[in-house]
């Protein structure tokens, strides 16, 4: 496919977005970007750090919004000198509750949509997913559309699969990129906090008694520039249309024994961290994790409740083993993702040096 | 962690006898909160598996573990003069011999030279088991039987005793109200016979785990809370395998009376059906500084649930902080 003259993103200012844009304009000489923007000083900021330069246009609005919130003049500029989107907009905060979260994930989608179906001629729409659009889905993940039977571990994932089910409903050759959870580049420096990073934090802190999770399960992360690589490389791809991409470790996810010996004999490296005696999480069956969460909340320990909340919409995925199939990332990119033990330890070297992010104003670095 | 000698050359013991004795009379949960003696809510602890627990008041803890001792060498008829030892873990010196009602006055008298007065050494006399070598134990909280247990297994290997008895008797601290991480506390003493070649609860594996950075558990409440699980697996683990078991070789898991929902969390981990766990006393008798598992073994025997034979998991957790587990044969 020849590049677009103008991509309309949403998400620019993303960790996932600036990414992706940077790569895309250094690909594509002769491409023009149209940044929706509902911070437009935030978006000032992201294009300087990154050098964008004058290829990437601002364009105020917000997905949340009904016809994404665009003015007059931009909707006309856009329905005539658009001719691809590339979706990235999305709230990613794991336990936001499910009527929040589809603001911006589900309604943010249909808007954008709503949007593109006006301009009544062929775009390519690339849509940034998650893998976790599974759910509570067991075994090997397909790609391909889900079906939702299993529900979700939290409004994020539902929020999520929601979206996707708009896009292919509503543009049926759109490129579907689900991306795995994002803890760190290939060299381990991790740009944004997340959950498992907090999760991470108890286990160094000595208050992660157990996780939930099964023998053989494992976790399944990807690095950030490797994604923005990969979906650089895939939004506009020619032979991508149509398809849906697992942005994802696969077989080179993590087992979770491996990842807490890992972790633990990485953290010892500390001798006055080794000498507290901080014991190797056990890994328990949902049930068991669900009992040990509820007795928790119970005792009102407020310490331990923080602890416990922070993770209580992530880790249960823990206990739904899952492996996500890769093969049209390989077939389209001759490889897939690194495995995650490449860049574990590194990942793990770099929060004890960043004292968790502490060191980074608002938890997020530069790319 | 130095590994506990488990090889083939170490002697065969066992726990020949045991007998406890529980404070006054019991009294129930709605009292207890009555009286300021709960930092939680009545209710939550109901919810976890309490009902009520012995408090003392007029008793020393001399007084239980003196009576507990005697009762057990009556009971086996056990000649005093073939004690090779007494190992107690008690109250500190003089708080021994003072009720529980005077335990201020008594504290204080550790100023004194009262401080010298030592429950081993009177238990030696009043029992009458002239020839028995003394040794105290402390700092070991709900775990001290074991460790008296770990230290008679090494004396009969060592110097070749034949019988140890093994007493504690400590009272829960009386400005402590009853309550300790959520579980509700008794006050008792529990005294057993470590016996070379004993026929009945061979002792086929000990092990002690103790992180001594626990050390203030108060200040570090939560690190203990989420330490206690995966050690506790660990300890366990290490355990079974040094007898040579494994999880679903175990008939019974007898406990230390913290609360059934702690049990519940831990037999989930383990992946052993909660009908495996002899958790009969926990409503009824709370938990004691004395020797809960070993109380529960008495008992659990009595009843018939524990039969010959059968290979039972003893585990308990003590302040300081100690994890430990046994693998004894019934």
């Amino acid at each position: 496919m020849r590049a677009p003259d103008t991509l309309l993103v949403t998400g620019a200012t993303g960790l996932v977005g600036s990414g992706v844009v940077t790569r895309l304009l250094r690909a594509h000489p002769a491409l023009h970007v149209a940044a929706l923007a509902r911070d437009p000083a935030r978006l000032a900021a992201v294009a300087a750090r990154e050098g964008w330069g004058a290829r990437v246009l601002p364009v105020p609005g917000d997905v949340a919004l009904p016809g994404l919130g665009l003015a007059s003049l931009d909707r006309t500029r856009l329905a005539r000198t658009a001719s691809a989107v590339l979706h990235c907009a999305a709230d990613t905060v794991f336990s936001r509750p499910l009527a929040e979260a589809r603001r911006t994930n589900t309604d943010g989608t249909r808007h954008l949509l709503e949007v593109v179906d006006a301009w009544r001629r062929p775009v390519r729409v690339a849509h940034v997913s998650t893998a976790f659009v599974a759910g509570r889905a067991t075994g090997d993940i397909a790609e391909g559309a889900s079906d939702g039977a299993h529900g979700w571990v939290n409004g994020y994932e539902r929020s999520k699969w929601e979206a996707e089910a708009l896009v292919r409903a509503h543009a049926p050759g759109a490129v579907v990129l689900r991306s795995s959870t994002i803890v760190a580049d290939t060299d381990g420096t991790v740009r944004q906090h997340n959950a498992v990073h907090r999760a991470l934090r108890a286990y160094h802190a000595g208050l992660a008694a157990m996780l939930p999770g099964t023998p053989g399960g494992a976790l399944d992360t990807v690095p950030g520039d490797w994604t923005c690589d990969a979906i650089a490389r895939l939004a506009l791809a020619p032979d991508a249309a149509g398809l849906t991409f697992h942005l994802c470790a696969g077989a080179g996810a993590l087992p979770l024994d491996e990842l807490l010996d890992r972790t633990w004999a990485r953290w010892a490296r500390d001798e006055s961290w080794r000498r507290r005696g901080v014991a190797r999480p056990a890994i328990a069956d949902l049930g068991t994790w669900t009992l040990f969460e509820r007795s928790v909340h119970e005792t009102g320990n407020a310490r331990l409740t923080r602890v416990l909340s922070a993770l209580s919409h992530f880790v249960p995925q823990l206990a739904l083993p899952k492996r996500f199939e890769t093969a049209n990332v390989e077939r389209l990119l001759g490889a897939g993702a690194p495995p995650v033990r490449d860049y574990w330890d590194a990942m793990l070297a770099d929060l004890l040096a960043s004292s968790w992010g502490a060191r980074a104003a608002g938890g997020e670095r530069a790319a | 962690m130095p590994a506990t000698p488990q090889d083939a050359r170490v002697t065969s013991v066992g726990i020949s006898a045991i007998q406890y004795l529980f404070a006054g009379q019991p009294v129930p949960l709605a009292e207890l909160a009555a009286r300021g003696a709960l930092e939680s809510d009545a209710g939550l602890l109901a919810d976890f598996g309490f009902e009520r627990v012995h408090v003392a008041d007029r008793e020393a803890p001399y007084d239980l573990a003196l009576a507990a001792a005697r009762r057990l060498l009556d009971e086996h008829c056990v000649d005093p003069a073939s004690v090779d030892a007494i190992l107690v873990g008690a109250s500190p010196s003089a708080m021994s011999f003072a009720p529980a009602r005077e335990a201020r006055e008594a504290a204080a008298a550790l100023l004194t030279t009262r401080r010298f007065q030592y429950a081993a050494s009177r238990l030696q006399f009043d029992l009458g088991c002239d020839g028995a070598a003394l040794l105290g134990l402390d700092q070991l909280a709900c775990t001290t039987l074991f460790g008296a247990v770990r230290v008679a297994r090494a004396l009969v290997a060592a110097e070749g005793m034949r019988r140890v008895l093994c007493v504690a008797s400590e009272f829960f601290p009386a400005r402590a109200g009853r309550e300790a991480l959520w579980n509700l506390t008794s006050d008792a003493a529990c005294a057993l016979l470590v016996e070379r070649d004993a026929p009945v609860n061979r002792v086929r594996a000990l092990r002690t785990v103790s992180k001594g950075y626990y050390w203030d558990g108060d200040a570090r409440r939560e690190e203990v809370v989420a330490s206690y699980f995966p050690t506790a697996l660990h300890v366990v683990d290490r355990t079974l395998a040094d007898a040579g078991w494994s999880r679903a070789d175990v008939d019974w898991v007898v406990p230390h009376n913290v609360s059934s929902r702690s049990w519940a969390v831990l037999m989930g981990l383990l992946r052993l059906p909660r009908a495996r766990l002899w958790d009969a006393n926990i409503a009824a008798r709370g938990h004691s500084l004395a020797g809960d598992n070993f109380i529960n073994l008495r008992d659990a025997t009595e009843r018939g649930d524990v039969r010959p034979g059968e290979r039972v998991l003893l585990f308990s957790y003590g302040y300081g902080a100690h994890w430990t587990a046994m693998a004894v044969e019934a």
